[in-house]
């Protein structure tokens, strides 16, 4: 991974070991950000040179300022507020769902034999595919939306989680077992902790799940507040600068937990596990 | 006295193999004992362990541990394995701990039995790390106490220093001397260092593959504390040896034979 670690070896004078740093943060920049500049400065010149109707795209100056007028008119940080608390609320359910069933079955051969097929076929199916059903169980409303994101993150929580149950170390189990540790101490004190570092995998992986349900939830279910809503109404009026304004804003909070909760947590754990170096 | 390990016929055949992994084997251990279990792999010595510790069942026989036939794991054995198989999420101090733990033992109790074992292997100064922190010989040490911690009567060590490097290895094998002359558990010891075996205990059995099977028992009674450097060592070291090869030329020979009669 490449981050700005500082090497002890090159500990010189303070005053350019903080120039080294920035150096290096900026070199950083440049390496990561020069194809986002590049894309936009291609739709600039496309845009600018007139080779496409600016009602079926408009230009990067367009977008960004409709952006800030949809933040200042439009009120469009209580849309992402909506947004995000339902993926929140969503997620922390589909999760507890999906940790819950996932130990029960991993450790039961019975119960896996049985629902691991059903949760798998469920998998393979797009989970909106399920919102008509969502909307006549729980009416034409947010309930609906946030059935189907819980529903989304749940499967592939599921399945992390009873896959993670099946790559616990045999030694640890022997020992754990070999000291005493039976049935829920067992379960709670050496299974839970040892599959620590799959279940983070599983949680960023159902976050994007989650994501994509609501998203896709959101568009069709228009009575309720949020991000999904604005994207249809952009569409609806023919403003693509609000549907591009609200990409943008989605792919800046998905890049956001991405790098800054999940990336984190994960190297948390892993450090804490051991597992550094091993990936 | 009675014993404390008996081990009567027992076999293993694993599934997918014609050859027992172990022919009908019987041997004892005395409360106190230091007991070696010796041979190239292959030769049931880890399956005889695993059954003593009761993570495997025999085929046929049976095991009987302080009186008592082995049906699982219990009270009374404590086993170290090869690779430490201590708990990464938990500081040594907390994976010393777990056994306590998992028997209910109160926690100020517990927390003295802990320092007293930590103190035992020269841990005491890293109890609060956690084992990717530490290097192959600590985290070994740390799982010698966290077997020692539950008092066993019956010690058992699956390779313990077979993944450490040749210089932690003797410092270890001086410990393990040491801790085991200090609090006595009968110990059965399974290694394929054959100085390693003669070292450390009283009775080294010799086993050999195709079938696992003990082909010789030693008696030592050099006395302790002992020298890793011991004329007396190598020369049965030397003996050990000439047993093993002498069982391979025979092998190689009964199957050049049996080749012979399928052709």
């Amino acid at each position: 991974m490449s981050t700005g670690v500082t090497d002890p070896t090159t500990a010189a004078a303070p005053s350019q070991r903080t120039g080294d740093r920035v150096r290096a943060i900026a070199w950083q920049v440049v390496r990561k950000g020069w194809f986002i500049a590049l894309l936009i400065f291609l739709w600039w010149l496309v845009t600018a040179a007139g080779w496409v109707d600016p009602y079926k795209l408009p230009s990067p100056g367009t977008v960004f300022s409709t952006l800030g007028t949809l933040f200042t008119e439009r009120a469009l940080l209580d849309d992402l507020g909506a947004t995000l608390l339902r993926l929140v609320e969503g997620w922390a359910i589909g999760v507890a769902a999906g940790v819950f069933l996932g130990i029960l079955t991993g450790g039961t051969a019975f119960l896996e034999d049985g629902i691991r097929p059903v949760i798998a076929g469920l998998q393979s199916v797009p989970t909106i595919a399920f919102l008509p059903l969502a909307i006549l169980w729980f009416g034409f409303n947010g309930t609906a939306v946030l059935v189907i994101t819980a529903f989304g993150t749940f499967k592939p929580m599921a399945i992390a989680t009873y896959g993670a149950m099946h790559q616990v170390n045999p030694t640890l189990m022997m020992a754990g077992r070999a000291m005493g540790a039976r049935g829920l101490f067992l379960q709670r004190t050496l299974i839970f902790p040892a599959i620590v570092p799959n279940l983070v995998t599983g949680l960023k992986m159902s976050w994007a799940f989650a994501w994509r349900a609501l998203m896709a939830a959101e568009i069709v279910v228009t009575g309720a507040q949020g991000l999904g809503g604005v994207l249809e109404l952009g569409r609806e009026i023919g403003a693509i600068d609000v549907v591009m304004a609200v990409i943008i804003v989605i792919l800046v909070v998905g890049l956001v937990t991405e790098q800054l909760l999940f990336t984190r947590l994960e190297r948390w754990v892993n450090r804490r596990w051991g597992l550094e170096g091993a990936r | 006295m009675a014993a404390a390990l008996r081990v009567l016929d027992v076999t293993k055949t694993y599934a997918r193999s014609d050859m027992p992994a172990l022919a009908p084997t019987s041997f004892e251990v005395q409360p106190g004992e230091f007991v070696s279990l010796v041979g190239p792999s292959g030769c049931g010595k880890s399956t005889l362990l695993g059954m003593i510790a009761g993570l495997l069942a025999p085929d046929t026989g049976i095991v009987e541990a302080l009186g008592e036939p082995v049906t699982g794991p219990g009270d009374g054995r404590a086993i170290v394995f090869q690779d430490a198989a201590l708990f990464p999420w938990l500081t040594l101090e907390r994976n010393v701990e777990y056994g306590l733990r998992a028997h209910g033992m109160p926690k100020a109790e517990r927390r003295e039995k802990v320092a007293d074992a930590l103190r035992m292997v020269h841990l005491d100064h890293v109890a609060g790390k956690h084992p990717y922190e530490l290097s192959g010989g600590m985290r070994q040490r740390a799982s010698i106490a966290r077997a020692l911690v539950l008092e066993p009567q019956i010690l058992l060590m699956d390779e313990p220093f077979s993944a450490l490097d040749a210089q932690t290895r003797v410092v270890l094998q001086d410990e393990v001397q040491r801790i085991w002359l200090e609090t006595q558990p009968a110990v059965v010891f399974v290694t394929h260092n054959l100085i390693e075996a003669a070292f450390l205990s009283d009775t080294v059995h010799l086993l050999s593959s195709s079938p696992g099977r003990i082909i010789k028992t030693y008696d030592i009674d050099i006395p302790r504390p002992r020298d890793e450097s011991d004329p007396a060592l190598l020369d049965l070291r030397h003996d050990m040896l000439e047993r093993l090869r002498a069982e391979v030329d025979d092998a190689a020979r009964r199957r050049a034979e049996t080749a012979e009669v399928t052709a």
